[in-house]
């Protein structure tokens, strides 16, 4: 079987002071799986192991305890990195460096050759619109084409993994959807992409499934819709709801608000919306739309990262709560 | 391993520090062309203008060949220290820009080994400074060839003998840049090294001035660990200067001098390679 392009395995990342007085733990231990040719959003408040978990990957930081995997081979060797791409955030290139000389030396630098990034460059400015800008220090670029340069550098080579970190960061919003854009193109082509963005819409709008680090561990992972699903909450459209519907609805334990015309019922399982549609059929009621609620990705981020005296994941990684109620809906993949 | 050498220049280049390097190279070159006038006849020198303006060299006859060998030796001792310090500062901070945050991830996300990273930029560090040595030795080499007909191969070996210090203080350069990251520091450090190296050429007479045993064989002890810095410097004018300066150095055990600094370019070297190879970034 082919091993998965991005694997972790129990990763465990702890820093130590200079005298070794101080302790932290980066990483607890935490699993991913990307699969080939998917769009993995690393979500996480400040100092949840994001960039770490990218560090290790990419052979910058070494691992106190577990495996990191890109195309089956272990981090530590720089051949991992022959098909690999990276978008630093912060990144500087050397402002002296023109666009164009920028992608000759990391091209170079990657394992191709002289003629070969030479044929690549001007398309592959083009692809990030900075066609005119070729032959322009770095130093004069602003931010946003800063950004788009990164781009290009990460993926000069053509490679069949994409590791970026906040690649729209400082780029403007016509920027952010050409970026999008053409991260969906590059993901089509089959490429592999970790995402590390603070930007939950742009996470939900690029990932295929993402996965929400707290405190050094993976508080959920699987899709947006498995982690914007609320199965315990439901959209439903009935004909003429009445008070005494509603009253009779309530009379169950069921929660019932009224939102523009349709009811939001809160349930306590399958059952209980089973019986709640009953109950509006029995009084003769036409149901027209029965749904989940979803809430937003960013709901649910602020849920999985504040602080709460529970812990918030059961052990399989999928969000506390929803699995009961779904009858294992959450992803389960979390495991490595 | 040529993309690295070609960012090591082009940043030279960048910094002003390459072309102020061969501007006052060139210029010293043109005026030294253009102001050295000598009138050679059958191998001695019969008249010289320096300027525009002869000089005077009371009716005596100077033998041209013992004139360019006494020239060449005291340029390649000049060179000897300002070739290395300019050397070191153009490329001390190689390691520290490095290993800046938000560039070293653009380098090591590539799939090239921590080691043959470093080894590039350090090998690419020793180009840069013998283009510098090759500029302004072969173009006064043939200078003076065209002045006086007079060619000495031997000047020419003087800057190989500086590559070697060079060499030696470049990898100190850069294990000082792997553990502090700073450019300051790489250089005074790099710089104090040199000073206090030379000092110790004369470790015999301060191991005898100190008065505890253990301070004599801490001096003794830093001798033989650090590069001869001073005994390199005398041994490269000796190159050049041939027989009538290799007496100055007859007592010189070659073979201690270069194999000592080579061992401390090596162990500079392998340390800097080994603490890069393990930082987490």
């Amino acid at each position: 079987m082919e091993a998965s392009p991005i694997q972790v395995i129990g990763l465990r990342k702890v820093y130590r002071s200079r005298f070794g007085s101080n302790r932290i733990e980066a990483l607890a231990g935490i699993d991913l799986d990307v699969r080939a040719g998917e769009v993995f959003g690393l979500l996480g408040p400040n100092g949840a192991g994001k960039t770490t978990t990218v560090k290790i990957l990419l052979g910058l930081t070494f691992p106190t305890a577990g495996e990191a995997r890109l195309d089956g081979v272990p981090c530590a060797l720089p051949e991992s990195r022959r098909h690999v791409g990276y978008l630093p955030e912060g990144h500087r290139f050397p402002g002296y460096l023109t666009a164009a000389q920028t992608l000759s030396i990391f091209g170079r630098m990657s394992g191709l050759d002289a003629r070969t990034v030479k044929g690549r460059i001007p398309k592959l400015l083009e692809r990030v619109g900075l066609a005119d800008w070729a032959h322009v220090r770095v130093r004069k670029f602003s931010k946003g084409m800063t950004q788009r340069l990164g781009l290009a550098a990460a993926l000069v080579h053509e490679p069949r993994i994409l590791l970026l970190d906040e690649p729209t960061d400082g780029v403007d919003p016509v920027g952010r959807r050409e970026i999008r854009d053409l991260l969906r193109e590059e993901a089509r082509r089959g490429t592999t992409i970790l995402l590390n963005s603070h930007l939950l819409s742009e996470i939900e709008r690029t990932c295929d499934r993402v996965a929400v680090l707290r405190q050094g561990r993976v508080a959920a992972q699987g899709t947006i819709e498995d982690l914007t699903a609320q199965t315990s909450r439901y959209k439903m459209v009935v004909s003429a709801p009445d008070d005494a519907l509603i009253a009779a609805l309530r009379e169950t334990g069921a929660g019932i608000e009224r939102v523009n015309g349709h009811l939001i019922v809160s349930t306590r399982d399958l059952e209980h919306v089973n019986a709640l549609v009953d109950r509006v059929r029995s009084r003769g009621a036409m149901l027209s739309e029965l749904s989940p609620v979803r809430s937003s990705l960013e709901d649910v981020f602020v849920d999985l990262v504040t602080p709460s005296p529970s812990p918030p994941v059961s052990p399989s990684g999928s969000i506390a709560g929803t699995e009961s109620q779904t009858g294992g809906r959450g992803d389960g993949e979390t495991g490595g | 391993m040529l993309a690295s050498w070609e960012e090591v220049f082009r940043e030279a280049a960048a910094r002003w520090t390459l072309l102020a390097y061969f501007a006052l190279s060139t210029l010293f070159i043109l005026i030294f062309a253009a102001a050295v006038n000598l009138d050679v006849v059958n191998g001695a020198l019969a008249g010289a203008k320096l300027f525009g303006q002869s000089v005077d060299m009371g009716g005596r006859s100077i033998d041209i060949d013992r004139l360019v060998l006494g020239f060449e030796s005291g340029f390649s001792g000049f060179l000897y220290i300002v070739g290395t310090f300019l050397a070191i500062f153009a490329t001390a901070h190689l390691v520290p820009r490095l290993q800046e945050k938000g560039t070293i991830d653009l380098y090591l996300s590539r799939p090239v080994g921590r080691v043959s990273l470093l080894l590039s930029r350090y090998t690419g560090g020793l180009l840069l400074a013998a283009a510098n040595l090759l500029y302004l030795l072969g173009s006064l080499w043939a200078i003076i060839y065209w002045k006086t007909k007079v060619a000495h191969p031997r000047f020419l070996l003087a800057g190989l003998s500086i590559l070697f210090t060079i060499a030696a203080l470049l990898a100190f350069a850069f294990l000082a840049g792997v553990v502090t990251s700073s450019t300051g520091v790489s250089l005074m450090t790099t710089y104090a090294l040199f000073f206090l190296a030379a000092l110790l050429a004369a470790h015999a007479k301060i191991a005898a001035a100190v008065s505890s045993e253990w301070t004599a064989r801490l001096v003794t002890g830093l001798y033989w660990i650090f590069p001869k810095t001073a005994e390199l410097g005398r041994a490269t004018v000796a190159l050049v200067g041939g027989r009538g300066t290799l007496r100055a150095v007859a007592d010189m055990n070659y073979f201690a001098v270069y194999g000592s600094t080579a061992l401390f370019l090596l162990t500079s070297l392998t340390l800097a390679c080994w603490l890069f190879s393990r930082k987490d970034f």
